[in-house]
This record gives C-alpha cells, structure tokens and sequence, in this order.
C-alpha cells in the first residue's frame, strides 16, 4: 500500500512512500510522525491517499495511539466489542479476537489491571474489530520494558503477519528498524531512504540515516585517490593517519573530506583457526570497555583520538582475553565501508 | 511530632495525622449549627405551621422541573465550552461569570424587569395567557436561572477531563460523533456531571432571593422558612428546616455514591 499524504498544519509534511507487511517509520522526535499517522486516520485536515477525503469513522484503520489509548470505564472484551454491531453475536467474537491474541484469561480486567504488553493487545485486537485494511501505531515499544521489549514486539509483528494486514509504525526507536519487513526513514519532513531493513542498515543514504538507524561507528576521513579501477583510498587521520580501502567511489577526488562508517559486526577480530586471509583494513586499537550483551559482546577500542565498536561472540572475546587495555588488530571489510561526501 | 506521623492511610503508607486533626475540626465547625438546630428544636412539640406540607410540594416538584431543563440545555453548553476554542470565547466565559456573580436579589430584580408583565418578554408572552411573575413557570424560572451557571460550569470541567484523545480513538472505530459522545465522553464524565447535577439541585432547592422577587408564590420552602419566620417565629422554622434537609439530602447523596460506585455501608 502507497502512503502518499501532505499535510499543512500543525507541522508542514510532504511524504510519499510504500507500506508492505510490518513497515518502520524511522525519524526524530518533532519530525511530525504521530501528526501523520493522525492524518491517515482522519484526525487531522490532510490531503492524500488512502482515505483522502473520508472522515474518521469511514477510514478502514485501526490506530494504537502511544499509550493504546483503551477505554478505562470498559473490560478489556468490552473495549474491543467497542467497534463490533450489535446483537447476541457480540462478546463471542470479542472473546475471538481476545483468543487470537492470547488474551481471554484477562477478558474481564479493566485496562488499568493489564500490563503494558496486554494492553498493547487489546488495543490490537480492538483495533482489528474494526476489519482496518492498514494499522497504524504510533512509537509502539516506547511504552514496554526494555528487558520484554524485543520479545513483545516480535510477538505483535508476528501476530499481525498472522492476521495478513499491513501495518505502519512510526518510531525513534531503532530497534525495531531490524524486526521489521521494510524500513522508511524520515529527516527533514521529508522521506530520504526507504526499503528492506538489511539494505537501509547496512547501507544508510546519509550520515544523518546513519545516525537515526543508531550506528555508532560514524568517522571522519579524507580521500587519497583512486588505487586502480577498483579502490578508493581514504586517510583516517584521527585514528594515527591510517589508510583505508574500500571499492572505487568515482565521485570522490583526492583531498576531499568524507564520512565514513563501519557496522560494528562488519568490524572482524582475527578468527578462531588461522586461515589465508589477507586482511583488508588491519586497524590497530586497544580495548577501551566493553558491555557484556549476553551472547555476544559490544567492544570499544581506542584508535588514536576516536572509539571504533565492534561486535564479536563471547567465544571470539574470550579467545582473543579482550579485557580492558589490550591491543588488537581488527580488519574492517573493504565492502563493508559506507562513505559519504561532507557536505559543506 | 513523632506522635502525629503514625496513622496509616488507606493505601497503607504512614501519613501525618495532622491533616486528619484540621479536617476533623473543620467538620465540627461546618457541622455546628445542626448541632444547634438538633438542641434548640422542641422535639415534645414537633408540628407543621399551616402550608409547610404544600411548599415540600412546590419544592420538590418544580426543583425536578427546572433541574431537568438545566440538564437539557447546560449539558450541550458546557460541552460546546470543553471542546471548541474560537477567538473572544472569554466573552462567553465572562456572561457565564456574571450569572454566577450576580447576587441572587439583583437577579431576581434583572429577571422582573424581563420577564414581568412591563418586562419585554414578559408581556410578549401574557399574550399566551402564561404569566412569569408570580407562577409556576416563575418559580422554575428563578431556579433555573439560579442554578444553571453552577452546572454549567462543573459540567464544562468535567468533559474538560475526558481525553480528546480517547474520543478520536472511538470515531476511528467507526462510531459517530454523537455515539461517541453517548459511549465515551458522557460515562468518563460522570463523576463531574453527578457533581455538578447534586450542586445545581441543592442551588435551585436553596433559591430564595431570585424566587423572593420573581415568584413569592407559589411558596417553596426557602420562601415559607421566611414566611414562617416572619408570621410565627423561630418555632415555625425548624419542623420545616428538618424536611427540608430529608427532601433536600437524598438526591445529592445517591448521586455522588453512585457516580463512585461506593455502597452505604
């Protein structure tokens, strides 16, 4: 489904862009997010398609506002019977849409009694009473536990993709830019990257993307020249004036600054079992902290006057006794660096 | 002041006892003069003055007259002042301030001088045969008129209190605007509009000065307690006063428990 709305007030707000399956609006704060979804919904005067036109009561959607917005005074099978005709049918097919998901033990609690993720699911399935063709939900993990918040949040999208809806969430979080079948990102009012996730995070259209997407591993550097018909060079002058290579960028020429940057897991520690493997980037740095993420290991290392992450294993951690102060030699993949020209 | 912080509240965590001390005496203040009234009535000699039974009557009666018409035209109101912003609506705000600062003699007089048989209205309407001095309509009139700017207001501050937010939920689940006002706003606004329908029936029950100029007949009770006063004496007052609250006391009473969903007991 096409998103293509433009609204003036209260925020002006130009955007165009495709919905399929579980789509992730990724923007700031104050980019006017929410005044869109409110404009798909009908709530706000807006010119677009779908819906252009029709009042909030005739627009086949069903919006979860941050907060869920649940009705106090009514159980959670009354809330989502809200949307359903009247008649003796009622509460069985609440009570099937409390079933679908996962929620009939609660049906007699009043919101207030539900945890933040049950409430989340009511409004979804209140929302889905309704036979929406698109959901919409404003900052939907901004109300959970950080500790329940990818496992709930997978939950809600695969229980949508259950019920076959497209789903449109706006978010800062970029979380769930991952979880999500297809990302769309907003800077300036304005769309500037959108597609699957693994292409929008491994290659951001700007550093602004970049940063929005939550990369951390953002530099500075300036361009060398052009190696042979495939290498760029870039000098990382920050990090001792080391060279980096990376494929030819015919854009660039030689003196110009550039951003570049590096996903911390494309950031390689030297493997298990020696294998020919000419390194690409060896960059030299010494372990500055690192945080313990379970399974794996978020490393910090200082190189020259900038910090570069990686993400390794705990076995590759171990192995390597990466405690804090230790030198090491990582390789950044050539293919794996993203640069941008700075912009003046 | 160790002694004073050791109470336990309903949610069970230590709380002062100090604002239960000034509440308790401030209740004792308030509760005074019925304690007075309790001593000074002749309970041996507990009869009616001639007329009180049918001022209950013109009480009673016309106060669920005019309680209803405050209902039926303050609601829609106070819901138009909650829910739309429009430049000079501090003028709207201020006519309904000046009803409520008005003392209630000078409103009565304002009401005479329009609705009286001079009056533009008044006159207007003898025509039909209906008199608004002096009569039933009168007397709702007074009431209403007394009464309505207090609901009004407490309405308005309830719908203020229902989140817009909530509202816009329901019309995205298909509702009308006047199903969700039916489904959504008027039950999360209770508890206000049980407040502000107690106060305006306690306001039109008490009305004596609008009444005392506009309609002296028929006599409600406020009106007779004067009457009473002044032919018969302090005696004649309390047996009435007494029914007075009896009649006064339940609607008030039932409304704010059954807004709060609270027994008697």
């Amino acid at each position: 489904m096409r998103i293509d709305y433009s609204i003036d007030h209260p925020v002006q707000l130009e955007v165009n862009f495709e919905v399929e399956g579980f789509t992730i609006l990724l923007g700031q704060s104050g980019e006017g997010k929410t005044t869109l979804l409110r404009a798909v919904a009908g709530l706000l005067p807006a010119h677009g398609e779908p819906f252009g036109g029709l009042l909030p009561q005739q627009r086949a959607v069903g919006y979860l506002p941050q907060g869920y917005a649940l009705f106090p005074h009514l159980r959670a099978w009354e809330n989502v019977a809200f949307a359903l005709p009247r008649g003796p049918q009622r509460r069985v097919q609440a009570l099937e849409l409390l079933a679908r998901v996962r929620l009939v033990d609660v049906a007699e609690h009043h919101p207030a009694a539900l945890s933040g993720g049950q409430q989340q699911r009511v409004a979804l399935a209140r929302a889905l009473a309704r036979k929406p063709q698109l959901l919409l939900l404003d900052e939907p993990s901004s109300a959970l536990d950080a500790a329940t918040r990818d496992e709930v949040m997978a939950e809600l999208i695969s229980e949508m993709h259950e019920f076959g809806l497209p789903a449109l969430a706006v978010s800062h979080d970029p979380h769930l830019a991952a979880l999500a079948d297809r990302v769309a990102v907003m800077s300036g009012r304005r769309i500037v990257q959108q597609g699957t996730p693994a292409e929008v995070l491994s290659r951001p259209g700007s550093p602004a993307v970049a940063r929005l997407l939550g990369h951390r591993n953002l530099f500075i550097a300036r361009v060398v020249g052009h190696e042979n018909s495939s290498t760029t060079l870039l000098r990382w002058e920050a990090a001792n004036g080391i060279t980096l290579r990376l494929p030819r960028q015919s854009e660039l020429t030689a003196g110009q600054l550039v951003q570049w940057m590096i996903a911390p897991t494309a950031v390689r520690l030297p493997s298990l079992k020696p294998e020919p493997y000419r390194p690409d980037n060896p960059v030299t740095g010494r372990v500055e902290s690192r945080l313990n993420l379970g399974a794996h290991f978020q490393v910090a290392l200082s190189c020259g006057t900038e910090r570069l992450w990686l993400a390794a294993t705990s076995d590759l951690v171990r192995h390597h006794s990466l405690e804090t102060g230790r030198e090491i030699t990582v390789d950044l993949r050539s293919n794996a660096l993203v640069c941008w020209r700075q912009s003046a | 002041m160790s002694a004073l912080v050791d109470v336990e509240a309903a949610d069970g965590l230590p709380r002062s006892r100090a604002p239960a001390l000034v509440g308790g005496l401030t209740l004792l203040i308030i509760a005074g003069p019925f304690i007075a009234l309790a001593f000074a009535t002749h309970w041996s000699n507990f009869h009616f003055a001639p007329g009180d039974i049918g001022s209950i009557g013109v009480s009673l009666g016309y106060s669920l007259i005019s309680l209803a018409l405050i209902v039926a035209l303050g609601t829609p109101l106070a819901w138009w002042l909650a829910r739309h912003s429009f430049p000079g609506k501090w003028m709207l705000d201020a006519i309904i301030l000046l009803a409520l600062l008005t003392p209630p003699l000078a409103m009565g007089i304002l009401l005479t001088t329009l609705f009286g048989p001079y009056g533009p209205v008044g006159s207007l309407v003898a025509h039909t045969g209906v008199e608004l001095t002096n009569s039933a309509p009168a007397f709702v009139l007074a009431q209403f008129y007394g009464a309505l700017p207090y609901y009004v207001v407490a309405a308005r501050a309830a719908f203020e209190g229902v989140p817009r937010e909530l509202e816009h939920i329901a019309l995205t689940l298909g509702k009308s605007p006047w199903q969700t006002f039916w489904l959504i706003s008027m039950p999360l606004a209770r508890l206000g509009l049980a407040a502000g329908i107690a106060l305006a029936w306690v306001r039109a029950l008490g009305e004596f000065g609008i009444v005392l100029i506009l309609a002296y007949y028929p006599q409600g009770i406020p009106v007779k307690l004067w009457v009473n006063l002044q032919d018969i004496g302090l005696s004649a007052v309390y047996p009435l006063l007494w029914v007075f609250f009896l009649v006064a006391m339940p609607l008030p009473l039932i409304l704010g428990l059954a807004s709060r969903r609270q027994g008697l007991f």
